[in-house]
């Protein structure tokens, strides 16, 4: 559940990293230039480190 | 603070992360926002747009309270990070509330390491995910 005008977390939540990154494999997102990128493909050659910014700002 | 922050030492230290493995920056936006932040920030690094969060969570990343957003400890992370490098905060896009995170994929899909947000200011160090890259 959200609240207040940031809409944050009224409780606190957990986070849950996965053991396996099959679940963000398939997932294709835009890159910077409207190009789609598959998220499996950043690593099926070598490893790959994905960072998730929390927001733009 | 903390995002633009983390994402211009990222930027700083990518030569030596690239010699490891991939790296790419996921946000919360679209591509337009995604090309902005990139050239605001000089950063050379890919950044990925989802608009919709769904890799966020597939990644287990977590949703803030309050307290974890705008708490003492988020803030005087975010002051001191602010004083180092010189980086400031601008306008929120997407949904304030989002924590981020970082994980390293091996190439069968295993996840070898990974570190998700549990306030605004909890963000993987720069060396631990060029280790954790080194190490997959």
């Amino acid at each position: 559940m959200d609240t207040g005008i940031l809409r944050t977390a009224k409780s606190r939540q957990h986070t849950a990293p996965p053991a396996r990154a099959d679940a963000l494999a398939d997932i294709v997102l835009p890159d910077s230039e409207g190009d789609d990128v598959r998220l499996g493909d950043l690593w099926s050659e070598r490893p790959a480190a994905l960072v998730w910014l929390r927001h733009y700002g | 603070m903390h995002c633009r922050d983390h994402a211009v030492q990222l930027h700083r230290a990518r030569e030596e992360i690239a010699a490891e493995g991939e790296l790419v920056l996921i946000g919360q936006a679209s591509p337009r926002h995604s090309a902005h932040f990139r050239r605001r920030l000089h950063i050379e690094l890919p950044v990925l747009a989802d608009r919709d969060r769904r890799s966020y969570a597939a990644a287990g990343a977590k949703r803030a309270t309050l307290g974890e957003l705008v708490g003492p400890r988020s803030v005087m992370r975010g002051v001191r990070a602010g004083r180092r490098s010189g980086v400031v905060q601008g306008r929120v896009v997407g949904d304030p509330a989002q924590l981020g995170g970082a994980m390293v994929v091996r190439p069968d899909g295993s996840v070898a390491w990974s570190h998700m947000s549990e306030d605004a200011s909890d963000n993987a160090g720069v060396a631990e995910i060029a280790d954790a890259l080194r190490a997959a």
